[in-house]
């Protein structure tokens, strides 16, 4: 085997461009393959951690139109409505605005919760959903005009840190900061100003209006009936169910992970066309290979080598190019990925989306671009073994 | 015999035209003996020489080397044939361009499945019988057309053949280093090898004790000792 691979090795590297180019065409491939997959599981893995961060326990009525401000047809009403329903433990309303927000003398636009203060601490309680104060304290029931700021606001939105006691004018108007949260890599939250929901709304004048009603359910209670009765409830109130969603966190995983799969049957496709490019320009490598060594095929019969071993020889040099090519192929994409998670944590935030190469992706590439190697140069190799060793000294 | 022709027939076609190429071949070639194919191009040397190196099979007749028939041998069968009985040595060198002098040498041992160090041992002994033993690392390019032949002729003992074959070694070689090859292959024929040489060179035809005369695919004369 030792001197199959010496020859092969000898024979690509009397051929360096032509090699070199056919190794391109593996290692763009597995490049390619390997980035796309590791993005595409790195996609999936964050987005299922930051929905489970969600709670299991809890049930999300969404307006079905924009998640903007205008469309929302959501009231305090329809909250105290929830909240009556058997199974529910109580409601957090939620009102959410792109805002202006000035420090200093920069502006910028933020995301901003209105929440009830105490309902949303007894919602998100318990630490699941990943909140914790760095400093200062939380927002209280009688808080108005008083802000707390999640870890991005304060330490990256603006040129100089946010700080308890600093203000903050949001929409003209100022705010306290009371708290800072510590950093929950998730960008959503870390990038949010948390104010008390009256006083955001009446702010922005958007009345009684909300843009997401969280409800946490009873412990034991089956929340899928809860789900159910919540539905009906608001179905009864609006009059049909054509603008609102109704959610648990298990179905909200569902309806990404379906999301999900498209991205990644499109990611799958981009990568099964580089790999096949990379497959034709072995064939095509090992084809020029074997008409261009054709006397050398006829010196090596002449000499007698038999069937099997210029069979070998040619099989040799496919293998090399493949495992090679995809050798380098999985190097590279695990660079590109690292240099994804990288810059997405730099530009779309901590955690937003990790890539990961495992070690599984990585097997199952060589051993691709192992096949793909050997299947392409199987055809060549079988002409090259058939060629009569008197045409073959001809040529 | 080691060589042992019966009637042999090679009929090659190009299309449907059907092209005689050996028309009825009867030889005998003993074994150690020293025998030139001569004749015009055309003539069907080339061809007889194919089979007697088991590189082709004759469309009909027999062809015998060292008592086997080729024609009731399959591809591979006939690769281990050549590789154990026959060296050859072609006009055009043959040599492997990206492999060194020792390297070729050494390749058919390695289909031999000598181990590396043996065969590299006895390539570079093969390598100084035929003077060569400062070039091992030459590859081919390096080497001058008559450097190049003996180490085709070096390659062609590698496995210790009955038979040298020889097409035309001297065809592309000027006169001095092409008698410098044509000496050294009887030399080898003196050590016991059958030697058969193919060449239109009647001068180099004539060195041969036995003198094989062809005429469109047809033996015109046999000349030599051994079939006074």
């Amino acid at each position: 085997m030792l001197d199959y691979l010496s020859f092969s090795v000898k024979n690509l590297s009397h051929h360096k461009v032509r090699s070199f180019l056919t190794l391109l065409g593996v290692i763009i491939g597995i490049m390619a393959v390997v980035s796309m997959i590791s993005i595409g599981s790195g996609m999936k893995a964050s987005l299922k951690e930051q929905l489970e961060q969600l709670g299991s326990d809890k049930i999300f009525i969404i307006p079905r139109l924009a998640y903007g401000t205008a469309a929302t047809t959501l009231t305090d009403e329809d909250a105290d409505a929830i909240e009556r329903v058997a199974g529910v433990a109580f409601v957090s309303p939620l009102y959410s605005v792109a805002g202006d927000v000035g420090f200093r003398n920069e502006r910028k636009i933020v995301k901003i919760y209105g929440i009830d203060p105490e309902k949303a601490e007894a919602t998100f309680g318990g630490g699941a959903s990943g909140y914790r104060l760095l400093k200062g304290r939380w927002l209280q029931r009688g808080d108005r005009y008083k802000v707390v700021i999640g870890y991005g606001v304060a330490s990256d939105v603006f040129s100089r840190d946010v700080n308890v006691g600093n203000t903050l004018k949001i929409h003209g108007v100022n705010f306290d900061v009371v708290g800072v949260f510590k950093k929950t890599g998730d960008r959503e939250k870390d990038y949010t100003i948390y104010t008390n929901l009256d006083t955001i709304r009446e702010i922005f004048g958007a009345g009684d209006k909300v843009t997401m009603i969280i409800a946490r359910i009873d412990k034991g209670a089956d929340i899928d009936q809860v789900r159910l009765r919540v539905e009906r409830r608001l179905e009864k109130r609006k009059g049909s169910k054509e603008n609102f969603f109704v959610m648990t966190q298990k179905e909200i995983i569902e309806r990404v992970g379906e999301a999900y799969r498209v991205v990644q049957v499109v990611f799958g496709g981009l990568a099964a066309v580089s790999l096949i490019v990379g497959a034709i320009g072995i064939a095509n490598t090992m084809i020029m290979n074997v008409t261009e060594r054709t006397r050398e095929i006829g010196i090596l019969k002449a000499t007698g080598a038999s069937n099997a071993q210029v069979m070998k020889i040619f099989l040799t040099d496919a293998a090399i190019l493949g495992l090679v090519g995809g050798g380098i192929g999985v190097a590279l994409g695990y660079l590109i990925s690292l240099a994804i998670n990288t810059a997405a944590a730099r530009y779309l935030g901590e955690g937003v989306l990790t890539t990961s190469v495992s070690f599984e992706l990585v097997l199952f590439a060589l051993t691709f671009s192992l096949v793909i190697g050997v299947a392409a140069g199987l055809y060549p190799a079988y002409r090259a073994l058939r060629l009569n060793p008197v045409e073959a000294l001809r040529a | 015999m080691v060589i042992k022709l019966e009637n042999v027939v090679k009929i090659y076609r190009l299309g449907k035209v059907e092209v005689p190429a050996l028309r009825g071949i009867n030889l005998e070639i003993p074994r150690g003996e020293y025998a030139s194919l001569m004749g015009p191009s055309g003539s069907g040397k080339s061809t007889l020489m194919n089979l007697i190196g088991a590189l082709d099979r004759p469309t009909s007749g027999k062809v015998y080397i060292d008592g086997t028939d080729i024609a009731r041998l399959n591809d591979d069968q006939l690769a281990l044939l050549r590789r154990k009985k026959i060296g050859f040595v072609f006009q055009q060198f043959n040599l492997i361009n990206k492999l060194t002098a020792l390297e070729n040498v050494a390749l058919p041992m390695w289909f031999s499945g000598i181990s590396r160090s043996r065969r590299m041992r006895r390539a570079k002994e093969l390598l100084e019988l035929v003077g060569l033993g400062g070039r091992l690392h030459h590859k081919p390019s390096e080497l001058s057309g008559g450097e190049r032949q003996r180490v085709a002729i070096a390659r062609a003992l590698a496995n210790d053949p009955e038979i040298i074959l020889a097409d035309e070694p001297t065809g592309n070689l000027d006169t001095v280093s092409g008698l410098a090859v044509i000496e050294l292959l009887e030399e080898l024929n003196k050590l016991g090898k059958t030697l058969v040489v193919v060449t239109h060179d009647v001068e180099f035809g004539k060195r041969a004790r036995m003198r094989v005369k062809l005429r469109d695919g047809m033996i015109q004369d046999i000349e030599g000792i051994n079939h006074a």
